[in-house]
């Protein structure tokens, strides 16, 4: 069991400059992570929003630093952008008299897949997941082609768990695309999780329209009800749609479980 | 060495009793009481308790919009919040105020350095490369526009545009992290800006765009 009082977690989201919603799973699971006191102290930061990246380590009162992304993959973000402003030089960074330990995003955590079958079977209201077709929705662009990997991944996984009719990749932006579902689906129960860490531009206000269920009204996630609407009958199926997997509140374990996996390996 | 919660709380009891367009009250037993600083003499609030509580006080304005840069001269008011914890009150003050409690701190140990906007601009990749184009005239106006602290941004920019090439169009106060003191004798704590934030960054990108597609349209 991790804990971790004389050290600090930095949780590090992409935050928005027009969508409420996208930053919030993070503000969440920092909240359950402070109300659970693993850490002697919880901070977030964020690309687009404050306290940002470059503000962050100026919070700390530690000296043992984890820095965790709440992203779905390895790719630019954390590759990039996070490194270059945290001034990190690696997993271990020492700094004005810190360690900085810099752990692997979420989304790489081998929980996933559990997490993507359990989303699934709790939005589609008990219909046969054999007689159902999963979609998990990913962004699909060269810039994040490692959240398109990750994506593939989870879908080879979920095929390998045989518990849905059949399971596919669809995108945003590339084939398959999400717009197409009713063409290459068989079953009459289809089921969409999007791979996305938050509710925001992408999976409340692009993914409805594209599948058709939603008009494009530009109102974020707080302020519609798309998910309360379950099931939507259209194109003579039956389509659940589910909000983005990491509003999953087990994200919090999959965050300590990066930490503890960060010192599992000798450095 | 205090902690930064204890650091906080020791501010208060010194009279820093505003932060941006928050007032803060020491309470009997420990707990401290926020609220709106033009809210000061204002009856019947809508009294809310917890650091958690902050965050939706802070994420909308009046109408429901979208706050996405918190120190933009726009929270709302008609509200009350109660933290009992200088933890709480941290917690609470950075949703309010990300971070600028900390920066003050870094600030009074010297150890806030600030970083030109030319500087900030020249290590962006990706979608923000575009920025590096960005022109000097072009900057000035742009920054003297979005960072204006009566409609854009409350925090006072330590940062130059360039190494030699001072902002235009803000005052000295506007510039330093001098302490403002009241005729009441409240104290404020600044809010800093030590870099510039990526709405910033961002709006030189589209400044940039702007300009080439103008220049384009024109070939």
């Amino acid at each position: 069991m991790v804990f971790k009082p004389e050290s600090a977690l930095i949780l590090v989201g992409h935050g928005s400059t027009v969508n409420p919603d996208s930053s919030a799973p993070t503000l969440d699971h920092a909240e359950e992570l402070i109300r659970r006191k693993v850490f002697g102290e919880v901070h977030c930061a964020f690309w687009k929003e404050e306290p940002s990246l470059r503000q962050v380590l100026h919070m700390l009162d530690k000296d043992d630093v984890y820095i965790v992304p709440n992203f779905i993959s390895e790719g630019y973000f954390t590759r990039t952008v996070i490194p270059r402003e945290l001034n990190l030089d690696g997993p271990l960074t020492s700094l004005n008299g810190r360690t900085l330990k810099y752990c692997d995003p979420v989304g790489n955590h081998d929980r996933m897949t559990e997490l993507l079958s359990k989303r699934a079977s709790e939005v589609s209201q008990g219909v046969p997941l054999k007689q159902s077709s999963l979609l998990i929705v990913g962004h699909g662009t060269n810039l994040n082609d490692n959240s398109a990997f990750a994506a593939k991944r989870e879908v080879e996984k979920l095929r390998e768990l045989d518990m849905f009719g059949e399971v596919f990749n669809v995108y945003m932006e590339e084939p398959p695309l999400v717009s197409e579902w009713a063409d290459f689906t068989k079953f009459p129960n289809v089921i969409v999780v999007p791979f996305f860490i938050a509710d925001g531009l992408h999976s409340y206000q692009d993914i409805p329209v594209l599948l058709g269920i939603e008009e494009d009204t530009g109102l974020a996630a707080s302020q519609r009800d798309v998910f309360r609407k379950n099931p939507y009958r259209l194109r003579d199926r039956t389509l659940f749609y589910a909000s983005a997997i990491g509003t999953e509140p087990s994200f919090v374990d999959v965050i300590i479980d990066q930490v503890a996996a960060f010192d599992s390996v000798a450095r | 060495m205090r902690s930064l919660p204890e650091t906080i709380a020791g501010w208060v009891h010194d009279g820093f009793s505003l932060l941006g367009q928050i007032r803060i009250t020491s309470r009997p037993g420990g707990s401290f009481e926020l609220r709106h600083r033009e809210d000061v003499a204002v009856h019947g609030l809508e009294e809310f308790h917890g650091p958690s509580a902050a965050r939706d006080l802070s994420f909308f304005d009046e109408a429901r919009n979208y706050r996405p840069l918190k120190t933009a001269p726009n929270l709302r008011r008609g509200w009350s919040l109660i933290v009992e914890t200088p933890e709480d009150l941290r917690l609470a003050l950075d949703h309010f105020y990300p971070a600028m409690t900390a920066l003050w701190r870094s600030q009074l140990e010297a150890s806030l350095s600030s970083v030109p906007l030319r500087d900030t601009l020249d290590r962006q990749t990706g979608m923000y490369a575009a920025s590096k184009r960005l022109q000097d005239e072009e900057g000035l106006q742009l920054v003297a526009s979005a960072c204006n602290s009566k409609t854009g941004c409350m925090k006072r920019m330590l940062w130059p545009f360039t190494k030699t090439v001072e902002l235009t169009g803000f005052s000295r106060l506007e510039r330093s992290a001098d302490v403002l003191t009241l005729d009441s004798g409240e104290k404020e704590i600044p809010l800093l800006c030590h870099e510039a934030c990526n709405i910033l960054v961002a709006a030189c990108r589209e400044t940039v765009k702007k300009r080439e597609r103008a220049a384009a349209a024109t070939v």
